[in-house]
């Protein structure tokens, strides 16, 4: 077995709304997968019919080699959740619930339990309806990482993390990943995604708009350069993939596209160069291009890992 | 830019939230009045038909005002000495009116302030220009067009059936004082109690004391119905020389209530009550490992408290039956009219009718408790345990199964309490166990409703709350089938019909057996259901 998640083509809707639009999304045994997308894109209804909370309309779900609505049951003893909004029960206090979790999933760990509670640093004494938002994620984690399941299905766990709690986080998402268990982490935290995630999946709209591991993604965008060079250039703008380009008394700056880039340097090397500087493009640009309203749709699969 | 003034007013917003208030019980609200109103529209027709002649006025009068069992069920009769048809109109209907109008006022004022600060959307409310009354102040409005328009439907409705004016408006009157004197309660309530769920559970408490206090002293001398609001409703003596200045007295309370709730809003946090939460304990018990456990668990308190007061009035109603056949031998009319009924006698006519009181009381725990599964899923918590391997039907299975439980353990408890009462007041301890299986029978017919809540929950989870209508049609079959003159088709409609009316009537199992196939059928169309759906 070497995908944990395979999806094609699903298809979700309420009533009118369209939230999954042919979503695609393959996440292999072993990885930490990045799933991202703006705000409404679709990652939680997504994670829902993975978990058989909800019924897909269409398309083709696999989960560890089960059906997520037929398996449910079966399924969950191998995956841990935690859920994006936690809601605990009121009048039960952290311990309990983290008990209670860890008992439904077959048993509590008792030794890496307590580790857990003290790495995050939480009181389990107290009751839920009394915790904040962090520390109701804590407890939530604490129940799904106590237990020694293959996959972990994370819905944004750290938007209520402190920046030291981020990074115990990550200590966990590594510990588990040399383990060799699968993860699939939704976040907005892009620092989070590049430190732990082997690939991404970025989604829009419902649909997906990119897959691939950083560096190929990084490949994708455009590089911006500024060179100095001994003569005027000439006739770079005519050049595919190149942007933007400024020419000022000996220097010109311009943005590339990652593919074009060999292209444009060979291009510049007929007038000389003398100085050179290239910007790769930061992770946020990265993001803000496939977030923003100006993708082109068939950018798909452009760079899909084999 | 002029700073803002430091004392900007404390009601700054309160119009706006009261448009809120009202957009969203718009359809409840409009349930509640015209449900009430048209069920004392409904009475009024049929009363003023059946007591036409001095004859059937005076044999009406007769039958009900030396009778303590029906005193305690209806109130001290004021103005049948001389009887008019508002004096028996007002008997008949003022005790459910007013409890009707009670607990509308109750669950809107709760709905309104301490579940808004539960679920966290009174922080956002909060946290805009909003002065620190305004919340309470729009809830309390709200309450109180609610409590006018109801009342001004009542007025009219009874004017219109051609009963004087004047006792009329001194009703609807009534009917507005008690719905403000328990929307306050339920303010101070929702102060004290740590959780929305206790803060109801508490004002209703308060509900059942008043009602106690005013049988007792309606059976009495009346000095103790001077300390319930339900006997300041009927001390208004509404058709029977009206004592206006009544009216002022749930006034004067319920400003001393909101009065009150006003200084404990400064001694608290928002979200918190008064009671402060303990900690609680490191690790989960051995019994919180399954979903039953859990349910088991999250049904807790609801069980104890439900189990509480159904004692309380199940204890009461067991004492009064004694007082029930004492009247019968110097009421002769009485003894007739307790003849054409059936077999038994007075007393067990009175436990027949008690059952079904608590019967349908207890029926509140079972639709709630069958609720609690919708509850779950709306509030996200059902998440956490069904990504867990448990299966769907396991996890509502659990719920019901603790529902099913629960309601025998609650309707149980009232029927011990009644048993225990009337063996003490009686002092023939063999009556116990008589009593308690009339309440007991009770439990398929209350599982017939719990059986609704869940298929409705499981198929048309976005109706869940209208299992709720099914428990007020139940009681309003039950409680004035009679005086509003139902036919008998509608009456099948509600389970507890169904039921032999023990001790009054011999027992029959066939119709608990039926009940209960009902109810497990029901519940199984629940279980499909949701095993068909989408959680959200
Ligand atoms: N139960 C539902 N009924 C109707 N629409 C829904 C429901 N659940 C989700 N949606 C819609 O589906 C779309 C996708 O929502 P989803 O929660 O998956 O977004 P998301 O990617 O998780 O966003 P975020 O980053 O904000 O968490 C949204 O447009 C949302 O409004
Ligand atoms: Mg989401």
């Amino acid at each position: 077995m070497s995908q944990a998640i395979s999806i094609s083509n699903l298809v979700k809707t309420f009533g009118s709304t369209r939230a999954l639009d042919g979503l695609d999304l393959e996440v292999s045994t072993g990885e930490v997968h990045g799933f991202l997308g703006p705000n409404g894109a679709g990652k939680t209804v997504t994670i829902r019919i993975l978990l058989g909370l909800l019924r897909a309309d269409s398309g083709h779900a696999v989960l560890l080699d089960g059906d997520p609505w037929v398996d449910a049951v079966e399924l969950h003893r191998r995956l841990a959740y935690v859920p994006g909004d936690v809601n605990l029960w009121p009048n039960l206090s952290g311990g309990e619930v983290i008990d209670l979790l860890s008992r439904l999933r077959g048993g509590v760990d008792a030794a890496r339990r307590d580790e857990l509670i003290e790495r995050l640093v939480l009181d389990p004494r107290k009751k839920c309806r009394t915790y904040s938002k962090g520390n109701r994620q804590k407890v939530a984690l604490v129940a799904a990482l106590s237990s020694h399941v293959e996959l972990l299905v994370l819905d944004e766990p750290t938007s209520g993390l402190d920046p030291l709690m981020e990074s115990v986080f990550q200590e966990f998402i590594l510990e588990a990943k040399a383990e060799g268990r699968t993860v699939l982490l939704s976040s907005h935290i892009l620092a989070e995604v590049e430190k732990l995630c082997d690939r991404v999946t970025i989604i829009r709209q419902g649909r997906t708009v990119q897959r691939g591991t950083l560096a190929e993604l990084r490949h994708l965008t455009r590089t911006s350069i500024t060179a100095g060079t001994e003569r005027p250039v000439e006739g770079l703008d005519t050049l595919a993939g190149v942007h933007d380009v400024g020419v000022d008394d000996g220097h010109v700056s311009f943005d590339v596209d990652g593919a074009e880039l060999d292209g444009a340097v060979r291009h510049l090397t007929q007038f000389g160069i003398r100085s050179l500087v290239s910007q790769p493009p930061t992770l946020e640009e990265l993001f803000l291009r496939h977030y923003g309203d100006d993708v082109v749709v068939g950018d798909d699969d452009a760079v899909d890992a084999p | 830019m002029t700073a803002a003034p430091r004392h900007g007013s404390t009601l700054t917003g309160t119009a706006q939230l009261l448009r809120l208030v009202l957009r969203r019980d718009r359809v409840r609200m409009v349930i509640w009045v015209v449900a009430v109103v048209s069920l004392v529209a409904l009475s009024a027709a049929s009363v003023v038909g059946l007591y036409d002649t001095a004859e059937s006025l005076a044999s009406y009068a007769n039958l009900v005002r030396d009778n303590a069992a029906m005193i305690v069920q209806s109130g001290p009769g004021h103005g049948l000495d001389d009887p008019t048809v508002g004096a028996v109109l007002i008997n008949e209907m003022s005790i459910w009116s007013v409890i009707a109008v009670a607990l509308m006022s109750i669950f809107m004022v709760t709905r309104h302030t301490r579940t808004e600060e539960e679920t966290g959307r009174s922080e956002l409310v909060r946290a805009a220009p909003v002065g620190r009354h305004a919340a309470a102040t729009a809830a309390m409005t709200g309450v109180l067009i609610a409590n006018v328009a109801m009342a001004v439907g009542v007025t009219i409705s009874l004017i219109v059936f051609d009963l004087p004016v004047a006792g009329s408006i001194a009703f609807g009157g009534a009917l507005i004082g008690a719905g403000m004197m328990f929307a306050s309660v339920a303010l101070v309530a929702g102060q004290v109690a740590s959780s929305a769920r206790a803060a109801n559970g508490s004002a209703a408490a308060v509900l059942g004391v008043a009602f106690a206090l005013r049988a007792a002293g309606d059976v009495g001398d009346g000095r103790l119905s001077w300390l319930s609001p339900i006997g300041w409703a009927q001390a208004v003596r509404a058709y029977a020389d009206e004592r206006w200045w009544v009216l002022l007295l749930p006034v004067v309370a319920s400003i001393g209530l909101i009065v009150t709730a006003d200084s404990l809003t400064s001694r608290r946090d928002l979200g918190a009550g008064l009671i402060a939460q303990r900690p609680g304990p490191a690790h989960a018990g051995p019994r919180l490992s399954s979903a039953v456990g859990l349910a088991a668990r999250l049904h807790r308190g609801s069980i104890i408290g439900w189990s509480t007061g159904l004692a309380a009035v199940g204890f009461f109603y067991g004492v009064v039956a004694v007082e029930a056949e004492s009247l019968l031998t110097d009421n002769p009319e009485m003894a007739d009219f307790f003849a054409q009924l059936g077999e038994g006698t007075l007393t067990d006519a009175f436990v027949a009718t008690a059952a079904l009181m608590l019967g349908l009381v207890a029926s509140g725990y079972t639709v709630s408790a069958v609720l609690r599964l919708r509850g779950e899923e709306t509030d996200g918590r059902v998440e956490s345990v069904l990504s867990a391997p448990v299966a769907r039907r396991t996890w509502m299975g659990g719920h019901l199964l603790v529902a099913l439980v629960g309601s025998v353990l609650v309707i149980g408890a009232g029927g011990l309490a009644m048993g225990l009462g009337f063996a003490l007041a009686s002092g023939d301890a063999g009556e116990l166990l008589r009593v308690l299986g009339a309440t007991v029978t009770m439990v398929p017919a209350m599982l017939v409703l719990g059986g609704l809540a869940a298929a409705l929950f499981g198929v048309l989870p976005r109706w869940a709350l209208v299992a709720w209508a099914g428990l007020a049609v139940a009681a309003v079959v039950g409680l004035l089938a009679e005086l509003i003159g139902l036919p008998n088709w509608m009456r099948d409609i509600s389970p507890f019909t169904h039921l032999p009316a023990l001790p009054a009537a011999p027992f029959e199992v066939l119709p608990l057996v039926m009940l209960t196939a009902v109810a497990a059928a029901l519940a199984a169309i629940g279980l499909a259901g949701l095993q068909r759906r989408d959680l959200t």
